[in-house]
């Protein structure tokens, strides 16, 4: 909302922005990072849970009083900003404990401790990137700042990475960089979270898990590299929780491991594996990164044929999906991803392909139209209407092909914008639904760069472990 | 890492963020009085913005005489499936209403 306001000022126009009074402090750190001192005008509270009158006196009392103010007065002068550190600076000298009582103080861990980014440890990880340090990956929000490949490895030996992990940890922040991940997002009040999913031979070359126990914490790459992404997006781009102000996640949720593709079994049972999907080739590394926002029940399906296990997948994940459904039907697509367990991709792929699983999802996971309307409604939405988002040309025709509110629409809104990976316990029969949160973090993959000499680095850093 | 002291190693650390890349810019200059002008609305279509909006006009337009709105509908949602394609036209719309002011909302 606020670049809106921004791109307005650039035109010479004055703007008010209205801004519930929850959402003043991360407005703050979004106007900093546009450089704009955009006037804002608060309304006081959550305007979904106020009575019509109490809406009506919050107006008169204080919103529209603050929209004057706005646009005849501006914004309240503000302090300089205080001198910032030169990137690659020394900035304290301490013990361990002492280093980190110094980052907590200033919200630049994650709450964990954090390995200290000595000199030493980052000149490491920059040996394996081959890169110029300065070379800026991208300028992100909210604080506008220069994500530079040292910046990646800072924040990569802080999070515990090994050095060899730096080519994947800065192919990430590429993709995470893109304009179609709209990281401008990644602070909204779901509070989703970044998931990174793994393809090629760096899989194994770096010891990800990919079996059993594949999205717990305890594997060093997948783990680590989970951490980088949270600490990353608190300090390059200040999504940061109180004492912090620039994440609104209501509840939130905590990160993601890295998720690594058993490749072996989707080779084996003649699926192409996820990046390949993708577009990528089977030989080339690749890192894609989706929000997660909803992660469903352990979905354990049995029998052996195919149609076993994906009705399940209908029923169980579909269900966890349908509730936040109506996010995507308002931007006219979303991304779900399916985890399937070896054992049961062994079991559908003797009779189905990727497309069918998708396809069979798309066809029959629905929820009411009335119930979808309700749920919008609920969330920030009343004016939710699917007959104006067909109209509009936001969704398909079949969305409003009655005003019954019992009629049902699909939740899969086009079965190609289903992800699906092979990975976890092939002991098991269970699989797993993570919901990507509309236009907020689609997938965007990036193909891994590395250095010259990478296998006698590779070498090197394995001869040390 | 530095010479130990007090039996405990010590480590010189580097700066964990970036370079802010955004300098600070002007905002455009103010009106002295909103009366005789025009605002137009721009709305991101949700929080309850179709009761606020109508709440604010009302309370404006009883303080400043002649104050014309140009309301969120003719504008589009610069948050929605579209966002792209409105904010590539505001300017010219902007400009075609003859817009002095601008109200933006809702962030909650």
């Amino acid at each position: 909302m606020l670049r809106a306001a921004a791109l307005i000022e650039q035109l010479g126009i004055p703007t008010a922005s209205i801004v519930a009074s929850g959402f003043l402090r991360q407005a703050e750190v979004v106007k900093s990072g546009l450089g704009f001192a955009l006037a804002l005008a608060e309304y006081p509270g959550a305007p979904m849970v106020d009575s019509d009158e109490e809406l009506r006196r919050k107006v008169e009392a204080t919103l529209a009083p603050g929209i004057v103010r706005a646009l005849t007065q501006g914004a309240p002068a503000r302090s300089p900003a205080h001198e910032e550190p030169e990137p690659g600076s020394v900035v304290f000298s301490g013990t361990l404990d002492e280093v980190q009582e110094y980052f907590d103080r200033r919200l630049w861990s994650d709450g964990l401790p954090v390995i200290p980014p000595t000199r030493d440890r980052v000149e490491r990880f920059l040996r394996f990137c081959g890169r110029d340090p300065a070379e800026v990956l991208g300028v992100v929000p909210q604080e506008g700042r220069e994500a530079t490949v040292l910046s990646v490895a800072v924040n990569g030996v802080m999070a515990g990475c090994r050095p060899e992990y730096m080519p994947l940890l800065v192919a990430i922040v590429e993709a995470m960089c893109d304009p179609r991940f709209a990281l401008e997002h990644a602070g909204s009040t779901p509070g989703w979270e970044p998931l990174v999913i793994v393809n090629g031979p760096l899989v194994k070359a770096l010891d990800f898990n990919y079996g059993q126990g594949v999205m717990r914490v305890g594997r060093r790459a997948n783990t680590s590299v989970g951490r980088f992404v949270r600490l990353y997006l608190r300090n390059l781009c200040g999504y940061r929780i109180p004492p912090g102000a620039g994440d609104k996640g209501s509840i939130g949720m905590s990160f993601n491991v890295a998720l690594a593709e058993d490749e072996d079994t989707a080779r084996a049972i003649g699926w192409p594996t996820f990046a390949e999907e993708r577009g990528f080739a089977p030989d080339e590394n690749v890192v894609t990164v989706q929000s997660v926002v909803v992660i469903t029940p352990p979905t354990y399906s049995a029998g052996d044929r195919a149609e076993d296990h994906v009705r399940q997948f209908a029923e169980v994940m579909g269900a966890s999906f349908a509730y936040w459904s109506h996010t995507g039907m308002k931007r006219g697509f979303w991304h779900p991803l399916i985890v399937v367990g070896p054992s049961i991709a062994r079991v559908i792929a003797r009779e189905w392909s990727k497309d069918d699983v998708r396809r069979y999802l798309w066809e029959n996971v629905k929820i009411t139209a009335g119930r979808a309307t309700h749920y919008a409604r609920m969330t920030s939405t009343p004016t939710f209407s699917l007959e104006r988002l067909v109209a509009e040309g936001v969704l398909p025709a079949e969305y409003a092909e009655s005003d019954d509110p019992q009629r049902l629409v699909r939740v899969f809104i086009r079965p190609e914008h289903t992800g699906i990976v092979v990975a976890g316990d092939p002991g098991r029969n269970q699989s797993r639904g993570y919901m990507g949160n509309h236009d907020q973090g689609p997938p965007v993959s990036r193909r891994v760069a590395l250095p010259s000499g990478w296998h006698a680095l590779l070498e090197s850093a394995r001869s040390i472990r | 890492m530095g010479m130990p002291s007090n039996s405990q190693p010590r480590y010189e650390v580097l700066w964990p963020l970036g370079r802010r890349a955004v300098e600070p810019r002007a905002v455009a200059p103010r009106l002295p009085d909103l009366a005789g002008r025009t605002i137009c609305e721009l709305w991101d279509v949700i929080f309850r913005g179709e009761t606020i909006y109508p709440l604010v006009r009302d309370y404006i337009r009883a303080r400043y005489p002649g104050v014309r709105f140009v309301e969120y509908t003719e504008f589009g949602n610069f948050y929605g499936p579209r966002g792209a394609e409105v904010a590539r036209a505001l300017p010219e719309k902007l400009r075609a209403h003859r817009c002095e002011a601008a109200i933006v909302g809702i962030g909650a």
